[in-house]
């Protein structure tokens, strides 16, 4: 579209150009052609932004999605990954249709509340027959161990529904999640990303913020829990859940701390996370978790989600988790068709919100019909799960089945009918969708969320809408991830007080402060993200300083340094790519280009930058956002793009930027993060890291005497390598000598790329850690620690360089040989004291019948 | 028939366990032909906590947690239990397994209703085409279920070799019909995923047998071992067992432990450890007539 003709006739009105679907139910424009009422202050207050504005907008947008990970589905395999994009069009819902919708759902989590507690309760519906007892029986998600036949509290705390909007305008629920919060993160990222480009539009079209739904949660569930310092916990798989990104952005959200089940222990009816001051108790965990995931013992003996003991202790205090444990038996699809009459039955009521159409397959009856009308269905699974959203299963066309395929299905769905739906195929409808090249419309379901803590149900007013794929079922399928806010229109004449949480209330505050120990498994990643960022940093450092032809201050030729360096880090990994890189320069830019290529080894960029990405995804939660958004332009920089590593110069430039990221890293890690255990050990292991490599390349190269204009060319390049080169040029205003290098390098305590300067550091955290016993005199770490560090500060520099008949510096060797031993013991010593709690693997065990006869 | 029991599970492990958690199905459960008057268990080391309930399925379970160090573990159940003969039945002049799988589609009634639960899949069991193939064999239309189920039975125990070691705790029943070989676990889970299959209700019955010694020799010591067979049920006499190991229908001489929808519900010793290394597990059982051998020779 032709810009400067937009500029000329401005449309006042965004949905004045908009054209409809010629069939079908349009959000925005009606079947009369004219714009839906609670459209028009959207399309009034967004029109008057000038196109311009709106494509720059959105291409912000953009980048801020990219910039907050929320597409980044870490350990995807790169082709499945879902894409995440947020449309600047989100879906205006009216007060009065809200009022309904509202209903509908608390109508719904009423009932299924009611369901679960039957089915582990009395089961009366399934005696009566009212649901098929095979229907509950059969579905992986109704646990037996979870019966309980007292129960009378409130089971679903936490609840969504995924609805669409039919051809005859009907809202119809598709799909209810009673599990889990159901990705309710990702509307809430959306919502904060998509605010800050349509913050002015959001006000101009009076629409209801979220913040104080989230305050109201945040402080009942601390109120429900009698005791002053409360721990709340998420319970989450870990990050290579796909779901994962909603887990950790709803616990910071919520600043409740996010745990997986290797940091949990069960001792008795208590459930402790284990933290550096040892077992704290937990008040409630939130679960994110597959229900039958949670407990190896008496669930799904292959689920390790969760602590080994669960069920027992839930048994003994039931209100520690929430959901109940067995509460996704609700969301089988094959219930559908029953609501309305089990509805009447537990309620007294007909159902404000009707599903979409629905057959249960274990009904012979159903299986019948099914296949007289083949056209007309689509098969799916009864019961899926929550996981992403946008990632429901599109199911089977019978329409486009080979007979042989059709007879297969045929057969299993009359063996195992129990666990399939079939579906009728129905349009949903369309909403305007914003492009470069005017708004299209597009198909689109959204979700709802619903939250009651101990019944006191409230519907979230906002929701995740996502575009549909082209396909004719009715799943919330939504592959490219094209996804949109949902704005409810207030019908208030005075807005509700602007509240973030960013800045709560001063009594939770204050709760929320107190208490919060650090997760041994958080320690151990925070360490290595420290050691992995260091030593990507030192890596690019020797390549940059090996592809420098020469030091700028004369024409002293640095190659040799630097060839031996690369050597170096080539064989830290199995089989050594290299023997020897000699004098060849290509052979020089072959080596840095595979190490800036090669993934999987530990000393490459791609194998250093992915170890990065896992570790620090771990500790997200602990990270900034500018620490998070740093770590994945890093990420950028560091993955392999062949086409960018031409010749030296580009791989130089490439090298740069990789260095002033991971300083700015640095920068933000210094100035960001609180002084607490978490930093530490951050610390600790980057300081670790950077002591070894040093001592490591010092010995490489000065091990033995060399001759003089070689042996200058390596001091040259090892001060460049650590970035000692002005330092030293400021104490001595001539070329480097050995033992002045040595003395910048190890001895002395001030240089901050020193050896002696990092041990120094290491010895101040070990201190300040929390020990078993205040009174123990020196545990192994710090007897280590103090072994080195006095060990390094009675060298005399001058012995250091003296050589022996054959050329050997046998002091620096052996100093540097106790560096290089010393530094590996200290991080396993201060990985069994600190980290070891969560190392020891769980085993299942069993015995068998008939073993020995 | 009255039997005193000796059950002993030893874990053995090559580096220390820190802690570990069990769950116990070594109560033997009394039910209408079948008493328990006594039974003990002794574990080694003391767990630090130890709860009994009875399971959905009504069995005993005991579930322990131990948390100290430990590389041996001991289990110790000691029972006495009297166990009465069954009524004879004619197979023959039972109703025909059709009707039989419609009354359990029907739901009609708290019997069928806790019949229905043992019908579905389970863990182990999920019918498919090749299992319907080899259970349709016995099941002719119209065919008196039992002795429909009598028939598969005894197929079974012809077909199947009896070998330790051809399978494992994780193997699968289309495996099992596949090799044609197994233990008494795997022919109940294939026996009962023939059942379940034709829409019959069948579950999975964990116990002991009485073993006799040689002939003019003494039992030796911990012979004996755990076993598993089926149970299938009938609207007319209720639940009724079957042995496709020894095709035969149990007796006198098969004590039951627990009953379950397959051998996940009623593992008799199945835990997760921390630590521990390489394990290996000894199980030693005795099975003897309270009034000594002479009673039970027949």
């Amino acid at each position: 579209m032709n810009s400067t003709v937009q500029n000329i006739i401005m449309p006042r009105d965004l949905l004045a150009a908009y054209r409809p679907p010629a069939v079908g139910h349009d959000e925005a424009i009606g079947a009369d052609g004219t714009i839906r009422p609670q459209w028009h202050a959207f399309s009034q207050a967004f029109g008057a932004i000038p196109l311009e504005e709106q494509a720059q907008r959105q291409e912000r947008l953009r980048r801020l999605v990219a910039e907050n990970g929320i597409a980044h589905d870490l350990f995807a395999e790169p082709g499945s990954r879902q894409p995440w994009s947020v449309d600047l069009i989100p879906i205006m819902i009216s007060a009065a249709e809200w009022a309904v919708l509202e209903r509908g759902l608390i109508q719904r989590v009423q009932l299924c509340d009611m369901m679960v507690n039957d089915f582990y309760g009395a089961q009366t519906l399934l005696r009566s027959g009212r649901v098929p007892p095979r229907l509950v029986f059969s579905d992986p998600a109704f646990l037996r161990a979870c019966r309980e036949p007292k129960n009378t509290a409130h089971l679903i705390n936490f609840f969504a529904a995924d609805l669409i909007r039919d051809a005859s305008g009907e809202w119809r629920i598709i799909d209810v999640h009673a599990e889990t919060p159901a990705g309710v993160g990702f509307a809430l990222a959306n919502r904060l990303l998509h605010g800050q480009l349509m913050g002015d539009v959001f006000r101009d079209c009076r629409a209801v913020r979220l913040a104080s739904h989230f305050q109201q949660i945040q402080t009942e569930l601390l109120q429900r829990i009698e005791r002053d310092d409360p721990l709340i916990t998420l319970l989450t798989p870990g990050p290579q859940h796909e779901d994962y990104f909603s887990h950790a952005y709803l616990s910071r959200y919520l600043g409740f701390q996010l745990v997986e089940g290797g940091d949990l222990r069960v001792i008795g009816s208590r459930v402790y996370m284990k933290t550096l001051e040892g077992l704290k108790p937990i008040d409630l965990m939130i679960r994110c978790v597959e229900g039958s995931h949670c407990d190896p013992l008496e669930l799904d003996p292959n689920g390790f989600a969760g602590p080994v003991g669960l069920v027992q202790a839930l048994r003994r205090n039931p209100r520690l988790m929430m959901n109940f444990l067995g509460s996704s038996i609700v969301e089988n699809r094959g219930l559908a068709p029953l609501l309305p009459d089990i509805s009447r039955a537990l309620l007294g009521q007909d159902l404000v919100l009707q599903d979409t159409h629905r057959r249960w397959l274990g009904d012979m009856e159903s299986r019948v019909y099914v296949f007289a009308h083949p056209e007309r269905f689509v098969i799916r699974h009864a019961h899926e799960g929550t996981g992403r959203p946008g990632r429901a299963e599109i199911g089977i066309m019978l329409e486009t089945l080979t007979p042989k395929a059709l007879d297969a299905l045929r057969f299993e769905l009359d063996v195992n009918g129990q666990d399939y739906v079939a579906e009728e195929r129905s349009d949903s409808a369309y909403a305007p969708s914003w492009t470069a090249d005017g708004l299209t419309s597009r198909r689109f379901a959204m979700r709802l969320f619903v939250v009651g803590i101990d019944g006191d149900y409230r519907v979230m007013p906002g929701g995740l809408a996502m575009s549909l794929d082209g396909t004719p079922g009715v799943a919330m399928s939504a592959r490219d991830g094209h996804s949109r806010d949902v704005w409810i229109a207030s019908d208030d004449e005075v807005m509700p007080p602007h509240i973030t949480l960013m800045r709560p209330a001063a009594e939770v505050a204050r709760v929320l402060r107190a208490g919060i120990g650090l997760r041994s498994r958080i320690a151990d990643n925070l360490y290595w993200l420290g050691r992995y960022c260091e030593r990507a940093d030192w890596v690019m450092r020797l390549m940059r300083g090996a592809l420098s032809r020469s030091e700028d201050s004369g024409a002293v030729p640095i190659g040799a340094g630097g060839r031996r360096a690369l050597e170096l880090i080539l064989s830290k990994d199995q089989p050594p790519s290299s023997q020897g890189i000699g004098h060849d320069p290509n052979a020089v830019e072959q080596s840095v280009r595979l190490l800036m290529t090669a993934p999987g080894r530990s000393h490459s960029l791609p194998g250093l930058e992915s170890n990065m990405l896992r570790v620090g995804s771990i500790v997200r939660e602990r990270l900034s956002l500018e620490v998070w958004q740093t770590l994945l332009r890093f990420s950028n920089i560091a993955s392999p793009q062949a086409n960018d590593l031409s010749d030296s110069v580009k791989l130089l430039d490439r090298l740069n930027a990789g260095i002033v990221t991971l300083a700015s890293l640095n920068g933000l890690t210094a100035e960001n993060m609180t002084r607490n255990y978490g930093w530490r050990f951050t610390d600790i292991g980057r300081r670790l890291e950077r002591a070894y490599n040093l001592a490591e390349l010092l010995l490489a190269l000065f091990g033995e005497v060399r001759r003089e204009d070689d042996e200058t060319a390596r001091l040259f390049f090892v001060l460049n390598v650590a970035d000692s080169t002005i330092t030293f040029r400021q104490r001595y205003l001539f070329a480097p000598i050995l033992s002045l290098v040595l003395d910048l390098l190890m001895v002395d305590e001030a240089n901050p790329r020193g050896i002696g300067f990092q041990l120094c550091a290491i010895t101040d955290h070990l201190q300040a850690l929390p020990q078993a016993s205040p009174h123990a005199p020196h545990n192994e770490e710090q007897r280590l620690i103090l072994e080195l560090l006095t060990k390094v500060r009675l060298a005399k520099v001058a012995s250091l360089e003296h050589a022996d008949a054959s050329g050997q510096r046998v002091e620096l060797q052996e100093l540097l040989g106790t560096l290089i031993s010393g530094l590996p013991k200290l991080s396993e010593a201060i990985t069994r004291r600190y980290f070891n709690l969560t190392e020891e693997e769980l085993r299942r065990v069993y015995t068998r019948f008939g073993s020995h006869s | 028939m009255n039997f005193e029991i000796s059950h002993r599970t030893t874990y053995r492990y090559s580096a220390p366990v820190s802690q570990s958690h069990h769950v116990l199905h070594l109560t033997p459960r009394s039910h209408y032909r079948q008493t328990v008057s006594r039974h003990s268990l002794l574990i080694d080391p003391a767990p630090a906590s130890k709860a009994e309930m009875i399971d959905d399925f009504g069995n005993p379970v005991s579930l322990i947690a131990i948390e100290q160090d430990h590389r041996e573990l001991l289990i110790h159940s000691r029972a006495q239990v009297e166990v009465f003969a069954p009524m004879h039945i004619d197979t023959s002049r039972t109703a025909s397994w059709n009707d039989v799988a419609a009354t359990l589609r029907a739901n009609l009634g708290p019997e069928t209703f806790e019949a229905i639960q043992y019908s579905c899949p389970s863990r182990f069991i999920r019918p498919s085409r090749d299992i319907h193939k080899f259970a349709r064999a016995s099941f002719v239309e119209g065919r008196p279920m039992l002795e429909a189920v009598q028939d598969l039975t005894a197929r079974i125990y012809r077909d199947f070799k009896y070998e330790s070691g051809a399978t494992d705790a994780a193997t699968s029943v289309e495996e099992v019909l596949r090799i044609r070989r197994g233990v008494c676990q795997d022919f109940a889970h294939l026996e009962i995923a023939c059942l379940r299959t034709m829409g019959l209700a069948a579950r999975y019955v964990s116990g002991y047998l009485l073993t006799y010694p040689p002939a003019g020799q003494p039992k030796l010591i911990g012979a004996d071992a755990s076993h598993a067979w089926v149970s299938v049920w009938s609207p007319e006499i209720g639940w009724v067992d079957f042995d496709p190991t020894n095709n035969m229908i149990p007796g006198e001489e098969h004590i039951a432990i627990a009953i379950g929808r397959d051998f996940q519900d009623v593992s008799p010793v199945s835990g997760v450890l921390l630590g521990g290394g390489e394990h290996e597990v000894e199980v030693a059982v005795d099975v003897n007539p309270v009034n000594g051998w002479a009673g039970a020779m027949r």
